[in-house]
């Protein structure tokens, strides 16, 4: 995948459905994006640790411009940025993969799904309001 | 503080040269050319003096390409801000300072073109810079996206009145339609069609947009000493701030201040260098790709806090001559046209000559903020007067 910083580990878990993110093995400081290097201790390894699958819509916008790359997407589609209190506070971008009128801090659960887009499948977090 | 930089270089020339998007009549080079020599003959001086460039947001016009026309006969200094967005555009007003006070270039273009035809699209250019597959598997791929995001919980969760939103966008067609060059010239904003007008992402609609333009512009800067006697007024770079502080940038969602444009440690730098306060900002040439980090960018800059924004930020506040805070004296990128917003500086120095379609009265100090929202940002302060 082509992620940012020091993501592949982020990129595996999807692959096995896990939300996998790093934390500084020496201070235990969590990071996102995924650093080589922690800046505030100085170790240059971190623990890969599985979140479980819940957040809170910190925001989101449903796109209904036509932007080249999205003839895949059926449109309008609500694209979210989570937050994930297990880890912090550290935010995700996901999709809203419910019918249900988004509104920040509310709580929602992901299931790891395929987007097609630029002719790639690229692994994404697809978020439903929690029951 | 080292103010070192502080009224010690000004422009002395502008040039702007904007066409629909698609209809610019020759090559980007061609037309950044043009922009040059208009802006030599502002100056009174020969194209063959210049001796230096500086550019931001990825310009793809190589200096070294533009010597033969210009007559150059050396090249001293060519520059460029990271960053693919707007966000660098004052901070290449600081890269020429700094190669013209270190005797490095004596007189230094500082430019922006852009012509579809060569350099495709903008905003597709500019998200170029940012795109993994974080964002690819979202649909985050237009820049109005990613800027709705911020905008959507300014509203839903800072309070922000969306009304806000449109007394920007009014503001700045009332002076785009007073402006010869503009794209809205004749035309102020029809409210029924702002407001019923096809969404792109919620909560921005069509007239929440910057549309992007083809053309070139242009600005000639030089030593103070030089620029006093040369044939228009010099307008002094009075200051200048780049880049960005801990907790902002190219973050995947994660910064602290997440609905800001990102600029408050950028004008902290700015005002604590120059010892000016917003109080003493007599006009704001404001980028603004969309209309609510037009307003994250007045926050940040200290004209208004998330309380007190919709008595600020009204239409008859930001118009001149009579508002307090005029901003966008041109129309700005949304209503006087869009070339990465360049247009935004030279307005900077036609309003503090007189210059201006909607001049206002007694202006001396102008703000002109820099891309709101990029992951690096700047901001400068231009003046006509060094006390």
């Amino acid at each position: 995948m082509r992620g940012i910083g020091n993501d592949a580990n982020y990129w595996a878990g999807l692959e096995v459905g896990e939300i996998r993110l790093p934390q500084c093995a020496t201070c235990e400081t969590w990071y996102w994006p995924a650093p080589f290097r922690c800046a505030k201790c100085g170790s240059w390894d971190f623990t890969w640790k599985t979140i479980a699958p819940e957040g809170l819509i910190y925001s989101w916008t449903r796109v209904h411009h036509p932007f080249g790359g999205l003839e895949s997407f059926s449109q309008p589609f609500v694209t979210l940025s989570v937050e994930l209190p297990q880890a912090n506070g550290i935010r995700l971008f996901g999709m809203l993969d419910d019918p249900r009128a988004p509104a920040i801090g509310a709580r929602v659960s992901a299931t790891i799904k395929t987007t097609h887009i630029f002719d790639r499948d690229i692994p994404a977090l697809y978020w439903t309001h929690h029951e | 503080m080292n103010n070192a930089l502080m009224n010690q270089t000004a422009v002395v020339g502008v040039g702007l040269r904007q066409y629909k998007r698609g209809t610019a009549p020759m090559a980007e080079q061609g037309v950044l050319i043009r922009a040059i020599v208009d802006a030599c003959e502002d100056a009174g001086i020969d194209p063959s003096t210049i001796d230096g460039f500086a550019t931001y947001g990825d310009d793809k016009n190589e200096p070294v390409r533009l010597m033969p026309d210009l007559g150059m006969t050396n090249l001293r200094w060519h520059t460029q801000v990271f960053g693919g967005g707007g966000g660098g555009i004052a901070g290449a007003f600081g890269l020429a300072a700094a190669a013209i006070i270190s005797g490095q270039a004596d007189t230094v273009a500082v430019f922006r073109a852009l012509v579809q035809g060569d350099s495709g699209r903008l905003s597709a250019a500019v998200m170029a810079h940012h795109l993994n597959d974080h964002i690819l598997g979202v649909g985050n791929i237009a820049p109005a996206i990613e800027c709705a995001m911020r905008a959507q919980r300014m509203l839903e969760y800072h309070g922000v009145p969306r009304q806000c939103f449109e007394e920007l966008v009014r503001a700045s067609y009332f002076h785009g339609s007073r402006n010869p060059e503009a794209i809205a010239y004749g035309k102020e904003l029809d409210l029924d069609a702002y407001r019923e007008a096809r969404l792109i992402s919620e909560p921005f609609g069509l007239f929440d947009c910057s549309r992007e333009n083809d053309g070139a512009g242009v600005l000639i800067l030089t030593s103070a000493d030089r620029a006093r006697g040369m044939k228009k007024p010099p307008i002094y770079l009075t200051g200048v701030a780049q880049g960005t502080a801990k907790g902002w940038g190219d973050l995947l969602q994660n910064d602290d201040d997440y609905c800001s444009a990102g600029f408050k440690p950028i004008a902290d730098r700015l005002y604590e260098q120059t010892g000016l306060q917003p109080r003493d900002i007599d006009v704001v040439q404001l980028y603004e790709n969309f209309s609510a980090q037009g307003i994250a960018s007045l926050i940040d800059h200290g004209f208004c806090t998330y309380e007190n924004v919709a008595e600020v930020v009204r239409y008859e506040n930001l118009i001149a001559p009579s508002g307090r805070l005029p901003v966008n004296t041109s129309g700005g990128n949304l209503a006087q046209g869009f070339i990465h917003g360049i247009g935004t500086a030279i307005e900077a120095v036609r309003q503090l000559r007189g210059e201006s379609s909607n001049p206002v009265p007694d202006a001396h100090h102008c703000l002109l903020a820099g891309g709101p929202g990029a992951p690096t940002i700047s901001s400068a302060i231009f003046s006509n007067v060094t006390g």
